[in-house]
């Protein structure tokens, strides 16, 4: 970095006005008893983003906090750290590279759907049980395992489709029977603290898969074939193919993007799989029933809803959908009985950016957390360092968000029942 | 009146087994202690390899007659890769199980760690497969090391990266550990004797994802990669390069040691084809007798194609234990250390000795402390996989010149 | 009578403790005076984590990171601080009288023996001449003690606001983001490399006219037992007092508590500081004890372990999660080893853990107290529990039969 001095200068700046913004507005807010529930938020960003410049008339006035209000600052605050580290680091691939920052960026488009659509098991869990499952990572693993095995040692040459459905259909079972045998003296206040119990259940559950795991198989990597190639496309012509050039593992765009196979095929796979299940959730008697209990458990009992078969289904589904997630990546990642733990803690992430028991805030903030890691691993100007922190990025935007609005992007102060208060 | 019955029989019983067991042992037991770690973060692969051939080793000194009259028991212990394990491990196996010298150890920080605790309690050990020079720098009466320093293993590596025809630019790709950390620093010393210029990107241990750092590099425009990583981690960045187009088939790419596991490697990285890799110890048409044998029975207790290095150094760990134990006349530790300086061992690697010690300073020869109580002579090589598949013996060994069997493919560009 | 028994108990346990080290005398003595040690490290970790979570309610994740924290405190501040007789003008360096105060530059994690920081440059040049010391162990302790109370205070302030899973996942961040800083800031940390750290008595001791060696494991044994009984202090006087009954009050309604008067926020900071406290002094020495220290000690399985320790002895009561974490560490050191039922080789390594792990979960679901609570309120609370048993069953007779 040739100016850091700057750039810290810059974030220091920031980090002052920010504080003082999320203090002095909640406070001012709180006296004139107003609404103080993005106060917060915006006094941080626009703080940040602005310093007094802002916050003075924000003070004067305390207008009511729209969506524009909370928006704009937060985006002005992230533009102005990334102008600060433009200006401080002019020679850094990602300020210098143009077709640096787009493989950047599609990569982290392209893994932050993946997680996302992960995260997405886990927003499902809670949103019906209240529960923050700490075994999501263990059936990630269970599912790629589980696909390993029937593709490449069971049956050898069978089709990985008929793999990925039939390790999909075991964790289902496998979290229906969890969630009967162990989450079931929940819903019947048999519990004084049920959301700690609901940890703690799912987190020995991780304990017990993770080392039955190692136990049967070992802790050697595994790693099934890429399940489809690529054909060989070169547009607009073969001797210059600068739009569209495949070979079998890889895809390159405009001679700049390159996207691998096992990757591309996961995502779109994750949104097909969105796609049918938010046609599940919208259009089918289930699906409503199982919205219908998220917003108003006893509401939809008294419609004829059975809550306790939703919690079953709930749970069972967001467990299969961990492990949907696995079998696509099995594809692309060497698979250990611990490869679980890094997805688990980024769906954590993910799902408190999204809002905990928001479904499209899962989505939304799987892609931002693909890409503030794919920015950090990207510009953080030590390459020693860079890499080493890929497992704080994600970290740090949950302690952000838990800080400065812990509802999340989309996030309801409430999910079923009594047991989401925050 | 019970007890002279019970002696009686034990009596008969002993004699029975005496007069009908193949190796009419004493029943007296000798325990040498085994470290590898079988269990993550540490490289299990490794770890599995290193204790089948150390029972291996257990059995051969057993039909060969054991130690001073007793068999020999190898007692495998779980080291996880963590230094903090390891010395509870060390502590165990000397304490509980009565380890009279320990053999194996996969992970430099596990033998920096452990190494204290036997060197206090004066039980001998020769690490396996431990590269970190400070194993041996702090000059421990106790420690001894057949495993190559890491200096000069990395010297492997650069000295054959400059061979590389137009080579200006290399990419390290390290673990960020006691390993890692050195070995990418001495390598980019070594490459810049040659006017290469080197970027070192270290990562966690865990990391899978890649594709951030494999940008980074791509935009580097590199001529050679080299990874310093051991376990999974090398698998998955060398498929994640070659997914991004800067893979072994791409440019010159030297993949982590655990790459040596062809079936695992095949596995895991199937566009892994045109890789170097790392290899310690002659090509196996150079193998002497003990090394075919061990080979043998290796490859048909593992179902394997090929035997790894670090397998053969944690069987030769354990066999020179025991010939110093036979040659000190005494499991005591201060004799087997005087029989190990003195020792002339023929084992699968060749004959093993340890010039320098408490008779011989490596000093007085001009040499650092990292040469005290350390084999000089383990063969260095790099092969190259040139057919998707192969396995790593039959491939190519492309440097040094004296065991090379075929020449480089330098690919790319 | 029945309500003596566990403070009976209780007291043969301590003399059980107090004597163990001078009966044992087997040749695994060593190892299994290890396992002890180690044992009550997990006991200070689970019994105050008992009091944050089971008692006050705020289910933190981040205690092993606290425990980081006060083991990296006393790495780092053993690592960089000496004093030294001479200046070494190389380093950076204060005078105090007649001593000078050395800081030590980092240098990261070299291989060669060549590449050295500055103090051991100077020592190569003063050879046996000079002395440097370094600093006593026990400073470094305190410093680590009181950097995890101010971590604790922090975190302590931040989660306010917080509750439940949240508070989980915040905390969980904390630990996970201290671990990737530890791991890669390899220049000052020395990264996975971990950090060595003198013995806790590096020099021996001589108690009663007996010198102990420092690898011995007699000394640590009692520094490590007698930190064990006085968090246990702290902790049983806590909870007989106002605090307790007040951080109990947070724990079932944090928003009733307020209402009636009590300082929720005073209340929900200090029981943060004193666990987190509690554990950073455990960290520091443990971290002595064992002389490396690296992040993989920070790793979510340590957590784990902790948080199964107390769940099994009985998250709501600070003894029970101790003898709980005391039985479980030496069960699982003991069941590293293998066995053959029917010619099938197990290998306990690792089911050993797959077994914890049933247990675990097993004992949330059928014995939410744990299973060493229920015993100690068997003996103390019998007579209550009865009275209460009778008191509800009566009414609820009636109302199925009313049903």
């Amino acid at each position: 970095m040739e100016h850091p001095g700057t750039f810290w200068g810059v974030i220091a700046w920031m980090i002052v006005w920010g504080v003082a913004g999320s203090v002095a507005i909640r406070r001012r807010y709180l006296q004139h008893d107003l609404d103080t529930s993005n106060t917060t938020f915006v006094g941080a960003m626009l703080g940040a983003a602005t310093g007094p410049v802002g916050l003075v008339p924000l003070w004067l006035k305390t207008p009511e906090l729209t969506n524009r209000l909370i928006v704009l600052p937060a985006i002005g605050a992230v533009v102005l750290v990334a102008a600060a580290f433009a200006f401080a680091d002019p020679d850094s691939n990602c300020v210098a590279n143009g077709s640096f920052v787009a493989s950047q960026i599609t990569n982290g488009i392209i893994i932050g759907i993946i997680y996302g659509f992960m995260a997405l098991g886990l927003t499902l869990i809670f949103s019906i049980l209240g529960v923050v499952s700490f075994s999501h990572g263990e059936f990630y693993m269970v599912g790629g395992m589980l696909t390993y095995y029937v593709t490449v040692v069971w049956l050898p040459g069978i089709n990985p489709l008929l793999g990925i459905a039939c390790a999909c259909a075991v964790v289902f079972v496998l979290g229906a029977l969890f969630e009967r045998m162990f989450l079931t003296p929940m819903y019947q206040g048999r519990i004084d603290r049920p959301v700690e119990y609901g940890i703690l259940i799912t987190f020995g559950l991780a304990f017990t898969l993770q080392y039955f795991v190692q136990a049967i198989v070992g802790s050697n990597p595994v790693k099934t074939r890429r399940y489809f190639d690529f054909p060989r496309v070169r547009l607009p012509s073969p001797e210059d193919p600068w739009l569209v050039k495949t070979s079998r593992g890889n895809l390159e765009l405009f001679d700049t993007i390159s996207i691998s196979n096992p990757r591309l095929t996961a995502a779109v796979a994750c949104v097909a799989v969105l796609g049918a299940l938010l046609y599940f959730l919208h259009r089918t008697w289930t699906g409503k029933a199982l919205r219908a209990v998220s917003q108003d458990r006893e509401a939809a009992a008294i419609a004829g809803i059975d809550p306790s078969r939703m919690n079953m289904l709930a749970f069972a589904l967001g467990a299969m959908i961990a492990a949907l997630a696995g079998a696509l990546l099995v594809q692309a990642f060497s698979w250990l009985p611990q490869v679980g733990n890094i997805p688990a803690m980024r769906s954590f992430v993910i799902v408190v950016l999204g809002g905990l028991g928001s479904l499209p805030g899962a989505f939304v903030g799987g892609i931002l957390v693909g890409l503030v890691e794919a920015a950090g691993t990207g510009c953080i100007p030590d390459p020693q360092k860079a890499a080493s922190y890929i497992p704080a990025y994600g970290m740090v935007v949950l302690t952000l968000t838990l800080l400065l609005r812990p509802t999340g992007l989309f996030g309801r102060r409430y999910a079923s029942g009594a047991h989401g208060k925050f | 009146m019970k007890k002279p019955i019970l002696s009686a029989i034990t009596a008969a019983a002993a004699a029975v087994s005496l007069g009908t067991g193949p190796a009419a042992l004493a029943e007296c037991e000798t325990a040498i202690g085994g470290l590898a770690p079988l269990s993550a973060p540490g490289t299990v692969v490794g770890g599995e390899a290193m204790r089948e051939a150390m029972l291996i080793a257990e059995e051969d000194l057993n039909a060969a007659g054991g130690v001073l009259g007793c068999k020999v028991k190898v007692v495998i212990a779980d080291t996880e890769g963590l230094p903090e394990k390891a010395a509870a491990v060390m502590e165990k196996l000397i304490t509980q199980d009565g380890a009279v010298a320990v053999g194996g150890g996969y992970h430099s920080s596990v033998g920096v760690a452990s190494k204290d605790i036997a060197n206090a309690r004066g039980i001998p050990v020769v690490f396996a497969e431990t590269w970190n020079d400070t194993i041996t720098g702090d000059k421990q009466k106790y420690i001894f090391r057949i495993a190559p320093l890491s200096s000069w293993a990395s010297s492997t590596i650069w000295k054959h990266a400059l061979l590389v025809p137009g080579i200006e630019k290399a990419a390290i790709l390290t673990e960020n550990t006691d390993y890692g950390i050195p070995a990418a620093e001495e390598t980019r010393k070594g490459l810049a004797t040659g006017g290469v210029e080197t970027v070192i990107f270290s990562v966690d241990i865990g990391t899978q994802d890649y594709a951030g750092i494999v940008e980074r590099i791509k935009a580097e425009d590199p001529d050679i990669i080299i990874t310093l990583a051991t376990g999974e981690a090398g698998y998955n960045f060398a498929q994640q390069s070659a997914d991004a187009g800067i893979g072994p088939q791409d440019l010159p790419f030297h993949s982590g040691q655990v790459s040596l596991e062809s079936k695992s490697y095949w596995e895991n990285v199937p566009d892994g084809n045109y890789a170097f890799v790392q290899r310690i110890g002659v090509p196996e048409n150079l193998f002497n007798e003990k090394a075919k044998n061990f080979a043998a029975v290796y490859k048909e207790r593992t179902g394997k194609a090929a035997v790894e290095s670090y397998a053969m150094e944690a069987y030769d760990s354990i066999a020179i234990i025991a010939q110093a134990i036979n040659e000190a006349g005494s499991t005591d530790g201060d004799a087997i250390v005087a029989a190990l300086e003195n020792i002339s061992h023929d084992g699968t690697l060749g004959r093993i000795y340890f010039p320098y010690g408490t008779q011989k300073d490596p000093s007085v020869d001009g040499k650092g402390d990292e040469w005290w109580h350390q084999w000089p002579d383990p063969a260095l090589t790099v092969i190259q996989y040139q057919e998707e598949g192969q396995n790593s013996v039959d491939s190519p060994i492309v440097w040094p010149d004296a065991y090379k069997t075929g020449d480089a493919v330098y690919v790319g560009r | 009578m029945r309500r003596r028994v566990p403070h009976l108990l209780g007291l043969a346990l301590l003399a059980f403790f107090l004597a163990f080290p001078f009966v044992y005398s087997a040749n695994d003595y060593p190892y299994v005076m290890h396992i002890m040690i180690t044992s009550f490290f997990y006991a200070i970790l689970a019994s105050s984590w008992s009091m944050l979570a089971g008692y006050a309610g705020q289910f933190s994740f981040g205690h092993i990171g606290f425990m980081g924290v006060g083991a990296y405190t006393a790495a780092l501040f053993s690592h960089y601080f000496w004093l030294s007789p001479v200046p070494t003008e190389l380093c950076t360096e204060y005078r105090f009288g007649e001593t000078w105060l050395v800081v030590v530059n980092p240098i990261g994690v070299t291989s060669t023996t060549l590449t050295q920081d500055c103090l051991r440059q100077a020592m190569e040049m003063w050879g046996d001449a000079v002395q440097p010391t370094r600093m006593p162990v026990w400073i470094g302790i305190l410093l680590g003690t009181l950097m995890g109370g101010v971590f604790g205070f922090l975190i302590g302030v931040l989660v306010l606001r917080l509750r439940a899973a949240y508070l989980a996942l915040f905390t969980l961040g904390f630990a996970e983001i201290l671990k990737a800083t530890i791991s890669a800031e390899i220049e000052i940390t020395r990264g996975q490399a971990g950090m060595e750290l003198p013995a806790l008595f590096e020099s021996g001791v001589t108690l009663f006219g007996h010198t102990f060696d420092k690898t011995d494991k007699l000394p640590p044994y009692f520094v490590m037992f007698g930190l064990l009984l006085v968090c246990l202090a702290i902790l049983a006087w806590l909870a007989g007092s106002k605090f307790g009954l007040f951080v109990r009050a947070l724990r079932e309604d944090q928003d009733a508590a307020a209402a009636l008067g009590v300082n929720t926020t005073r209340y929900k900071v200090l029981v943060f500081v004193v666990t987190t406290m509690m554990a950073a002094s455990a960290g520091a020495v443990q971290a002595h004890y064992v002389g490396i220290v690296t992040p993989n000690n920070l790793f979510l399985l340590q957590m784990s372990l902790v948080v199964a320790m107390a769940v099994i002895g009985g998250v709501e009561s600070f003894i029970a999660a101790a003898i709980g974490a005391v039985l479980i560490e030496v069960a699982l050191e003991m069941l590293r080893n293998s066995f053959v039922i029917g010619g099938v080789e197990i290998d306990m390594t690792i089911w050993r853990l797959v077994f914890f792990g049933i247990v675990l979960m097993l004992t949330l679901r059928f014995a939410r107290n744990g299973l060493i609570a229920p015993l100690i309120g068997y003996f103390t609370r019998g007579h209550v529990a009865r009275e209460t048993v009778e008191h509800r069953l009566h009414p609820r007779a009636e109302e199925a039969a009313a049903k």
